[in-house]
């Protein structure tokens, strides 16, 4: 994670790959991994299925299905990292809603995510105001619990959130749930420009972000961004060259 | 919160009535209640520790009140006759020092009282002659006093208490011969003062064992994505000050009363009783409720919280289809923008709701994810709110979801619980000895056993549905199989696999075929207060045909688990017992399934 720090820095940008775990079966997690870190991402967000994932749109929602009909579940993820054969040369932070995690016993899970080689973990439904459910047991085992902040966010809460916010801030770009748009909303930049003007730490755009006009659009606001939808669906058609230009995009060496 | 004091008390079974009370009062002046303080003592060993024990004199030396202080040990003292301000100040408790009054004169005595607390009571009353006579409370009105050390007395009764605390907004009300029948004591007097005296307030007390983010014990909570935690926390802001708003609460109760059509009445199911050979049986008839089930009262409620909102857009889920229908049907009548999301297989089986739906003007959207039931529809409505967050309020259908969902719902349906109280205490004199309701998200059931958490002698039950049997893998039996979870935005209790996904709940009832259960009555299920029970499609249909041709009442099919419940509870209770069921809808929704199952039926 002080990789991204680092990156910052020196001025580049940073691109965060979401994947869903174990969509195609368990044995594609390590390809998936080795594939995107070999095409020069910056981070991996591992994603665990759910059966109600209420911040995800179609796209992800499917991915998860398909990931749960083959058996898939946290447990199994975990062990799938921890036998991995190959050098993991990014960070992999764990995306899962906070159910499973609960079942699993949240020290349980942080224990064994650390032994999986993460280096941080998002839930989506577990609120700042709720994070002793887990942060304790994260910081026990060093993994940070990224945080995320939206265009709603009120001021006193963004203002708490991005006090102790560590890793980086997961700054959400639409007033919605995941999945690929054509435009973003005019008010985004001012929202990710304020987000980055009090973020002690790097600050990644997400949700909706697909395509190059995008990046070019939010480029100077933001220290990185986070796809998710695009790559879950071009692995998923056997087609992930599809969105190695917007790879290059973001994480080519740019004029700034 | 007005508080409320219940005096002159000689005898244990008033002292427990009093249970609820804030305050007891013993009296040792000479009077017909007079009691020696070991009797006081005795007495006051059966009331609970946060009760205030106040001992009334008059004249009496200082020896004499201390003595009885030390001994009973009272918290307070009531001072009636020509006391010295040199006297007060050696009282090493609270002192309450009693007037008279007859006109302002006497009203502005009061504000140089060194004592604690001012008690204002008609002229001659029982402590020195007696009359109980109400005073002119317009005295108190516009008089410049401080109502925060002001206690009122002088010919209170369950009538007249509401009144008296709205014209002068004493600290605490004090009764005594208002709560007697000829001259002792009423035990179903006392309950009843109190339940007038507090009213709302009484949830209000309970709610500070919940802490300010919305837990039940360990359920409960906001656990939503962050793009909903603005609206959550608006949402809870704006209850807050709706709630304790009396025009909010008059318009509300209004539109209960002139168009949902309430109150409902609680019938003795007289022919139910005889069959099943136990307790008397009593129904709360919120089958009669406009639209056809309890699912009204609560939209109308948030419909109205979500005007006072700015919000003209509401989302909606619905199992039965009974809450869209209610949404629908407020939505037509405040001109408010309606969208319902409802199961695939939901919308096969409650065909008729859905026309009605959509003849009121909303738009149902079918769910065709997961089971395509209630909770496949939650998870789509939680996904249109995010994303028409700003202009939009959920209104949700039942005792579930983040904080304040679980308390707001809870609040607008215990008008059920209220109504059913007054009605018994009115024709029994006395509370029953259980409740039954069924639970589906636990709204019909939360509303009618909140208003008796506190009676610990009301046995509640909720009664949930076991589908095919707990034993298999097609059931809906949340407390019976479930475990502790996320779902919907609050800890709660789920029906899951090992691995944390949720599973798929199976019931002949729409509205109970929801794989969790609101956070408080996991709450009250890991407490003890409320016992769950499971009944199968097969019982619940059986009862659908008792029920009809014994009553002439043909109910829905979820409000017939509560039935098949109290049927086999009754087994076990005498012809001296009472027991109520929370009727939570009629049956008209559900014709097209009893005409399949019940074919050939005759
Ligand atoms: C008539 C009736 N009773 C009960 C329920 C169950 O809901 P709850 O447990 O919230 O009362 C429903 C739900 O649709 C219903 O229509």
């Amino acid at each position: 994670m002080k990789r991204l720090a680092e990156l910052k820095q020196a001025g580049h940008k940073a691109f965060v790959a979401y994947i869903m775990a174990g969509d195609g079966g368990i044995e594609k997690l390590g390809e998936q991994i080795q594939h995107l870190q070999e095409r020069g991402v910056t981070a991996i967000e591992v994603g665990i299925p759910f059966s109600d994932p209420v911040a995800d749109g179609p796209t992800i929602e499917a991915a998860g299905n398909r990931a749960l009909a083959e058996g898939i579940t946290l447990e199994k993820v975990l062990e799938e990292m921890q036998r991995f054969d190959f050098d993991v040369k990014v960070p992999l932070v764990i995306m899962t809603y906070l159910n499973p995690v609960i079942r699993f016993g949240a020290e349980r899970f942080t224990q064994e995510a650390k032994k999986a080689g993460a280096s941080g973990i998002i839930i989506p439904d577990l609120p700042f105001e709720h994070r002793q459910l887990i942060e304790p047991f994260a910081k026990q085992h060093e993994l940070v619990l990224i945080q995320l902040v939206t265009l709603t966010t009120i001021e006193s809460r963004l203002e708490e959130i991005l006090k102790q916010a560590e890793g980086f801030v997961y700054a959400v770009t639409v007033t919605g749930i995941t999945g690929s748009r054509d435009e973003l909303a005019e008010e985004v930049g001012a929202f990710t420009r304020k987000v980055r003007d009090l973020s002690p730490v790097p600050v990644y755009a997400g949700f909706g972000i697909s395509k190059e006009s995008h990046v070019d659009m939010l480029r100077d606001d933001v220290d990185g961004f986070i796809v998710g939808s695009a790559i879950v669906q071009a692995f998923h058609e056997g087609r992930i060259e599809d969105v190695e230009p917007l790879i290059d995009a973001v994480t080519a060496p740019h004029s700034v | 919160m007005t508080r409320v004091k219940i005096c002159g008390l000689m005898e244990e079974q008033h002292v427990k009535a009093a249970s609820q009370a804030d305050a007891i009062g013993f009296v040792f002046a000479p009077s017909r209640r007079r009691v020696s303080i070991e009797r006081a003592q005795e007495l006051s060993r059966l009331a609970d520790n946060g009760v205030q024990r106040i001992g009334v004199f008059v004249n009496a030396s200082y020896e004499e009140i201390d003595k009885a202080v030390k001994t009973v040990p009272l918290t307070m003292v009531q001072l009636h006759g020509d006391e010295t301000d040199e006297l007060i100040r050696r009282i090493e408790v609270p002192v309450i020092q009693a007037f008279s009054i007859r006109t302002p004169g006497d009203v502005e005595k009061l504000n140089s009282s060194i004592a604690d607390y001012v008690l204002v009571d008609a002229p001659g009353t029982d402590y020195r002659g007696g009359s109980g006579h109400v005073f002119d409370w317009s005295l108190l009105e516009n008089a410049n006093l401080e109502h925060s050390r002001l206690i009122l007395a002088g010919g209170l009764n369950k009538d007249n208490v509401q009144a008296a605390i709205s014209q002068t907004n004493p600290f605490m009300v004090d009764v005594s011969s208002g709560v007697e029948t000829d001259g002792r004591k009423d035990e179903v007097k006392i309950q009843q003062f109190i339940l007038q005296a507090k009213g709302d307030s009484m949830e209000r007390t309970q709610e500070k064992t919940i802490d300010p983010v919305g837990f039940f014990g360990r359920y409960g909570g906001q656990f939503v994505p962050e793009t909903l935690m603005k609206a959550v926390k608006e949402l809870e802001a704006a209850y807050e000050d709706a709630k304790n708003d009396d025009e909010f609460q008059k318009e509300y109760h209004h539109y209960l009363k002139e168009y949902v059509g309430r109150e409902q009445p609680l019938t003795f199911a007289a022919r139910m009783t005889e069959a099943w050979g136990g307790p008397k049986i009593y129904l709360k008839r919120e089958d009669l409720n406009h639209t056809g089930a309890h699912k009204v009262n609560n939209a109308i409620g948030q419909a109205l919280l979500a005007q006072r909102m700015g919000k003209r857009k509401i989302v909606a889920e619905t199992g039965a289809g009974q809450h869209g229908v209610a949404t629908a049907t407020i939505c037509a009548l405040f001109d408010l923008d309606c969208v319902v999301f409802m199961g695939e297989e939901d919308i096969k089986r409650q065909q008729l709701n859905v026309f009605r739906m959509k003849l009121l003007g909303a738009r149902v959207e079918s769910v065709t994810k997961g089971s395509g039931t209630l909770k496949d529809a939650v998870n789509e409505a939680l996904r249109y709110w995010v994303t028409n967050v700003e202009d939009t309020h959920y209104l949700i259908g039942s005792a579930l979801g983040p904080h304040p969902f679980p308390t707001m719902v809870r609040d607008f349906q215990s008008v059920i619980g209220k109504e059913t109280k007054r009605q018994i205490l009115e024709k029994e004199g006395r509370l029953p000895n259980a409740i039954v309701a069924c639970v589906g998200g636990g709204s019909n059931a939360i509303g009618m056993f909140h208003p008796f958490i506190e009676d610990a002698s009301v046995r509640l039950i909720g009664a949930e549905a076991a589908g095919a049997g707990v034993d298999t893998d097609r059931h809906a039996a949340t407390l019976t199989k479930g475990s502790e979870g996320v779902l919907h935005g609050a800890m709660m209790k789920i029906l899951q696999d090992d691995a944390g996904q949720v599973q798929e709940a199976h019931s002949i009832s729409a509205g109970l075929d929801y794989p969790g259960i609101g956070p408080e009555h996991a709450h009250l299920a890991d407490n003890g207060r409320v016992t769950y029970e499971a009944i199968t499609d097969d019982e619940a249909l059986a009862s659908v045909i008792e029920m009809s041709r014994l009553e002439g009442i043909i109910p829905a099919l979820e409000s017939a688990h509560a039935i098949a419940e109290a049927k086999k509870q009754a087994q076990s209770m005498t012809a001296d017992e009472i027991l109520v069921i929370c009727v939570s809808g009629r049956g008209d929704k559900d014709m097209a399934t009893y005409a399949e199952k019940l074919e050939g039926l005759s």
